[in-house]
């Protein structure tokens, strides 16, 4: 802004000498300029910064410094402006303009020192020409190219078009988000940019004329921002806090992790895991979890992972690895814990018919209690189909938050491959080897069906995919069998080079801010060969595809960390975010592998403490319903009971009970933390639970209703713990958010909406014409309250439709222009000018001869122009939108 | 209300007028309004082109249409041809001793009449031009210390050559912004010219046979009547809106004066009642803004002589078409 007014008062100051120096003369006087670079380049360079706002998203290579890439462009915008105002050659410029991009970048090759510091410029140098030539390219656009408006304000949509497609959600809002500040701006530049080409700027009251402008697009933007800013406030500051960490400031170090933070502060693994530039290290707990052994003896060997997502799918233009809900034999079982009352199950069974795997396969049960992991997310590995939540126990409520009972399917050929087990272990080697003899039996995939071997071996067919391809095929080329070339995969980035170093190696900032369009995987495999478990998982995946083995990537965490005081429980802390594969082998189901290399540098995370929550009561009662009175001093409740878990058995009623309770010595808890009695109101939903002697002594007899067993026990029931649930309203709100964010994404509807939406303004843009001539001939033919605003009306409409017709008069008085027209169509236009001219600028009264003139114009008249020019010429001539706008703009002065 | 106007009356002297001069001078219909329009607002007129395109002719017809060829009706024409060695007292008069009463007395010169032809004006020195400034602006020429007054009726009509001809000295502002209108005279088109030649000997006669059509009461008549034609606030404005431009446009360096603005809506009504009318149009103000305005003009260049009157005109017929009324 600043640098702005300097500029513009610098070369209107210049200009006030040579005023009649027409050889290097300006095409506009200051004053337009200046009107230019307020109207047209602030707004667009807004729009710009909105936009790089939003790409900034979805390419990591533009360090999320928008503010920065917006000034860039404004700076080529304006110095463009000035430069074409000022009758400069739009080839000599720009290509002094490119030479000197050229040049900079030559000497950058030469100057600066290290390969990644050289690279890391060149590329914020090609940022920075691309977007100043971009927005030079803009600037003589506006400057010199009446048509430029409408050209830019297309390719803004297009550009939008592309970049709503590179989300994975497609909801209202991000459309609303994406789409609303670019047609608003579009409608305004193209309005704007022809006032200011139309406009007269030696006429009085300039200033007020553009101040006026600019004051109203302000309070329509700002309005338009606002409210923007009002309904999608959490969004924008859920990317602010993805992007900064949680800081709040734009860090460039350590900013992208494998976990999201919440906006409650709790974490959960990232829906989208992008191959970034760097990996952070947060030592935080984030859940402890206690697992009955895979295996008889507690041999499990470290480490043990956890799995929240897979990804199957890889986006090549966005270098994302994306979650599909539709991907083939769905395994995944992914309910909200917080949702499901305390004690109260939830099983999914089809996800262990899903995975299709019956050899080695057993139950396993594990307990998850939750530190700062999201109420929401549940975390199991892999192969799930059950949940159940449970209470913490009082003493380790400020510590946990919530928990749950979780059984899995799992294979015990599953477990901690490869990584991580140091070399050498003779015993290690053993337990894999006898794994890999089992695994060898399973040798081809026939008779898997084939939407699953494509779906899972998917890979995008291009050179540098091919790359990869050649490479796997070279390092397999032994190998017999899917484990085989897995473990050739395996040997390879364990392998080392001629100097006897390791080839490849971990890095948690590999420091390589690629180009979106060229392969971050092909940078990694074959030039940096430095990186962390996604860029491992990552080219492992590709390798495997390539070889025809479906595979797809698993994300959640993983764990060294195994308690020695306290066998089978683990502790997972925010950095052991893990990602890597998953082989599928027939009758096996899925196993995980593990390819990321050690990370010889840094010790994964502290010990921990050792003490586990205990193991909850044996529950004899549990009630489902929500709170009818609280009494907070004789801490007495009564609830309405729907559903009752009694010693064991489930019990429903239609008809909900009163439960009068003795809630004194009860842990009252929520799903966020511990909470006080006051925090339950009538109308809470909420969860209770009893352990007492009491109740146990109750026995539900065969015939008991939940009315009967509540009538049955003591009054007031002794009651051990509280949850309090989800208010309905917080229900809803989170359920909206969830939906939004797990609808899958039609891509087909998507796209036709935005067609239709298009084609809809475009529709509307040719149909203005037309549309406006039905308001005016509608008004003209209905209007007989008096025969002044008859013929005022008549003439208007007349004058708006030869004008739409192409029949414009220039330089002509209405008495010459209508003559001519009477000579081309042999109407009567002349007679009714007169007539209307009269009544205009005299007071005389018409007479009866005159106002017959008036009456019976219109009709004959359009009969006669139609009679006169083809459907086809008039057709097309409406559709022309310059002349509607030639109609409604001043003419300028010269 | 309007200003009764004996407008039939009017009209009837004006197609008198017009068809008396039409007998001569063919082929020229908006020429003899411009003409007319001058005379009605009381003003003057410049014609202006190539010589032998029958600006003088034109001019004399005019003359003994409304003074007659044996000047017997009281309207008083005379002719000066304009030479490069004519001197101001040779349009003044002068002061001459008369033997008798032994004083000097003053010789009115040819200036003192109602109807003047001045032929090709820019011929004569700035001198002689200056000589015509105060009895083409005030009727009135003062020599020495008297004043005397000219006649109510005081018309006149110069035709000059271009000023790119050789020979030619050009008009200063102040003397061209006295001429109500100036016109550019124009050839006739083909078939008027085949017309003409067919039957020169026919217009020569008529020439040499004019009728006086008009007395000089007739032609006061209609002066006053103009003062009473109709002009709407709106047509004022944009008068004013029209001067205003032509000093704020860049590439006009002198514009119209005051003076030109009230020359101008003078001459919108004269040009109404020369169409008939009794109210000034938009018709009048696009077809008599340029003759009125574009010879006090002083443009930067010729792009813009050709096209900065136009485009100024061209914006406020724009704002006067999408006048909302009724």
């Amino acid at each position: 802004m600043i640098v702005t007014r300097q500029l513009c008062c610098k070369y209107a100051g210049g200009y006030q000498g040579p005023l009649y120096n027409m050889q290097i003369g300006k095409v506009h006087s200051a004053k337009k300029v200046v009107a230019q670079l307020l109207l047209l380049a602030l707004p667009t360079a807004a729009l710009v910064w909105y936009v790089l706002f939003s790409i900034n998203q979805y390419y990591q290579v533009l360090q999320n410094q928008w503010l920065q890439q917006g000034a860039y462009y404004l700076g080529g915008m304006v110095l463009a402006m000035l430069f074409y105002a000022y009758r400069f050659r739009f080839i000599t410029t720009a290509l002094l303009l490119f030479a000197v991009y050229y040049v900079a970048y030559k000497l950058l090759g030469k100057t600066a020192v290290g390969e990644f510091d050289t690279f890391f410029v060149s590329v914020q140098l090609l940022i920075f020409s691309i977007l100043s030539g971009a927005g030079w390219i803009t600037g003589y656009g506006f400057s010199r190219s009446r048509y430029f408006t409408i050209a830019w304000s297309v390719f803004l949509l297009a550009f939008q078009v592309l970049m709503v497609s590179k989300t994975d959600q497609v909801t209202a809002n991000s459309l609303i988000l994406a789409f609303a500040p670019v047609l608003f701006y579009s409608f305004y530049i193209i309005y704007t940019a022809e006032l200011l080409r139309n406009m007269n700027e030696d006429e009085p009251g300039f200033g007020w004329f553009v101040g006026r402008r600019i004051t109203g697009f302000t309070v329509l933007a700002v309005a338009l921002l606002a409210s923007l800013l009002l309904v999608f406030q959490k969004q924008f500051e859920t990317i602010e806090k993805d992007w900064a960490g949680g800081k709040g400031s734009n860090k460039k170090d350590g900013a992208e992790s494998m976990t999201k933070q919440n906006r409650d502060g709790s974490v959960s693994n990232k829906d989208q895991m992008r191959v970034t530039g760097s990996l952070s290290k947060d030592k935080r707990l984030v859940f402890v979890a206690n697992l009955d052994n895979y295996f008889p003896n507690s041999t499990t060997p470290n480490p043990l992972y956890f799995t929240s997502l897979y990804y199957t799918k890889f986006d090549t233009l966005t270098q994302t690895f994306e979650t599909d809900a539709n991907m083939p034999a769905n395994d995944l079982f992914k309910p909200d814990p917080s949702k499901i009352p305390l004690y109260f199950t939830k099983t999914d069974t089809s996800v262990i018919r899903n995975t299709n795997a019956t050899l080695n396969r057993k139950v396993v049960s594990a307990d998850i209690y939750k530190v700062i992991l999201s109420p929401n997310e549940f975390i199991a590995p892999s192969t799930a189909f059950f949940i159940q939540p449970i209470p913490v126990e009082k003493e380790y409520a400020s510590q946990f938050k919530s928990a749950y009972r979780t059984k899995m399917w799992v294979s015990d050929l599953n477990s901690a491959y490869f990584i991580y087990n140091p070399a050498g272990n003779k015993g290690l080697e053993q337990f894999q080897e006898q794994r890999f003899q089992q695994l060898r039996t399973a040798t081809s995939y026939e008779g898997i069906s084939s939407p699953f071997m494509d779906y899972y071996t998917f890979m995008p067919n291009n050179p540098e995919y091919q790359r990869i391809k050649n490479l796997s095929l070279n390092i397999t080329k032994d190998a017999k069998t899917p484990v085989d070339k897995m473990v050739a995969i395996r040997n390879y980035f364990l392998s080392k080079d001629e100097f006897g170093q390791p080839k490849f190696k971990y890095s948690d900032n590999p420091g390589i801010p690629g180009l979106p369009s060229a392969s971050k995987l092909n940078y990694f495999l074959f030039e940096n060969r430095k990186g962390y478990c996604a860029y491992y998982a990552g080219a492992t995946l590709f390798m495997l595809r390539s070889l025809g083995i479906p595979s797809r990537i698993a994300a959640g965490f993983l764990t060294v960390d195994r308690s020695s005081k306290n066998p089978g429980w683990y502790w997972f802390y925010a950095d052991q975010a893990h990602a890597w594969v998953q082989l599928y082998f027939k009758g096996y189901g899925w196993i995980d592998f593990d390819t990321t290399v050690p990370d010889v540098n840094t010790q994964q995370s502290p010990q921990p403490d050792g003490t586990p929550p205990m193991n909850p009561q044996k529950p004899w009662l549990v009630a489902d319903g929500e709170a009818v009175t609280v009494d907070t001093v004789t801490q007495r409740v009564t609830m309405k009971v729907k559903k009752l878990l009694y010693h064991d058995k489930d019990f429903e009623t239609i008809v909900s009970k009163d439960m009068f309770m003795d809630v004194s010595l009860a842990t009252i808890t929520k799903d966020t933390g511990g909470a006080r009695l006051s925090d339950i109101k009538p109308g809470t939903p909420i969860v209770s639970v009893s352990y007492a002697e009491s109740v146990q002594e109750i026995e539900p007899a065969p015939l008991d209703t939940l009315g009967s067993i509540i009538a049955k026990l003591a009054k007031p029931v002794p009651i051990d713990a509280v949850k309090i649930m989800e208010t309905a309203a917080e229900k809803k709100a989170k359920q909206q958010q969830t939906q939004a964010e797990a609808k899958p994404i039609n891509w087909a509807n998507a796209l036709w909406m935005l067609l239709a939406a298009i084609g809809g303004f475009l529709l509307l843009l040719f149909w203005l014409p037309w549309l406006v001539w039905q308001y005016y001939n509608t008004r003209a033919k209905k209007s007989t309250a008096n025969i002044n605003q008859k013929a005022y009306r008549v003439y208007t409409a007349s004058m708006y439709y030869l004008n739409q017709l192409g029949m414009q008069r220039h330089q002509q008085s209405p008495e010459q222009f209508a003559n001519q027209m009477d000579i081309r169509f042999t109407s009567n236009f002349e007679r009714f000018t007169a007539v209307y001219q009269q009544i205009k600028y005299s007071n005389r009264a018409l007479s009866n001869q005159q106002q017959q003139v008036v009456h019976n114009f219109f009709a004959p008249f359009k009969q006669q122009v139609r009679s006169n020019l083809s459907f086809k010429t008039r057709f097309v001539r409406f559709l022309n939108i310059y002349n509607t706008l030639h109609y409604f703009t001043k003419p300028k002065t010269g | 209300m309007e200003q009764d106007i004996h407008i039939d009356e009017a009209l009837a002297s004006i197609q008198k007028l017009v068809d008396n001069i039409e007998t001569v001078i063919k082929g020229k219909r908006p020429q003899i309004q411009f003409i007319l329009t001058a005379l009605l607002a009381k003003g003057h007129i410049l014609m202006e082109d190539n010589p032998g395109t029958g600006k003088t002719v034109m001019a004399k017809t005019l003359a003994q249409s409304i003074s007659g060829r044996h000047n017997n009706a009281g309207v008083n024409f005379k002719r000066i041809q304009f030479t490069p060695d004519l001197l101001p007292m040779d349009l003044i008069g002068s002061h001459i001793f008369d033997d008798v009463q032994k004083e000097f007395v003053f010789k009115k010169g040819p200036l003192f009449c109602n109807v003047l032809l001045a032929d090709e004006i820019n011929r004569a020195s700035p001198k002689v031009q200056s000589a015509l400034l105060e009895c083409m602006a005030e009727n009135q020429i003062t020599m020495g210390e008297i004043t005397y007054p000219l006649e109510q009726l005081f018309f006149a009509i110069a035709t000059q050559n271009p000023v790119e001809m050789e020979g030619t000295y050009p008009l200063p502002a102040a003397q061209l912004d006295r001429f109500f209108i100036k016109i550019i005279f124009g050839y006739v088109d083909e078939e008027t010219e085949l017309d003409i030649y067919n039957n020169y000997l026919g217009i020569a006669d008529n020439l040499a046979h004019i009728q006086q059509v008009l007395s000089m009461e007739e032609i006061l008549f209609l002066q006053n009547e103009t003062e009473k034609v109709t002009i709407h606030p709106e047509l004022v404005k944009a008068v004013r809106n029209l001067v205003w431009d032509t000093r704020r446009h860049s590439d006009i360096t002198l514009g119209a004066s005051t003076r030109s603005g009230i020359t101008f809506l003078k001459c919108l009504k004269a040009f109404a009642l020369v169409n008939g009318r009794t109210f000034v149009t938009e018709n009048d103000l696009q077809i008599i803004t340029a003759p009125v305005l574009d010879h006090r003009l002083i443009y930067r260049n010729r792009d813009a002589k050709a096209s900065a009157l136009a485009s100024i005109l061209n914006k406020e017929m724009d704002r006067l078409s999408k006048l909302k009324i009724g």
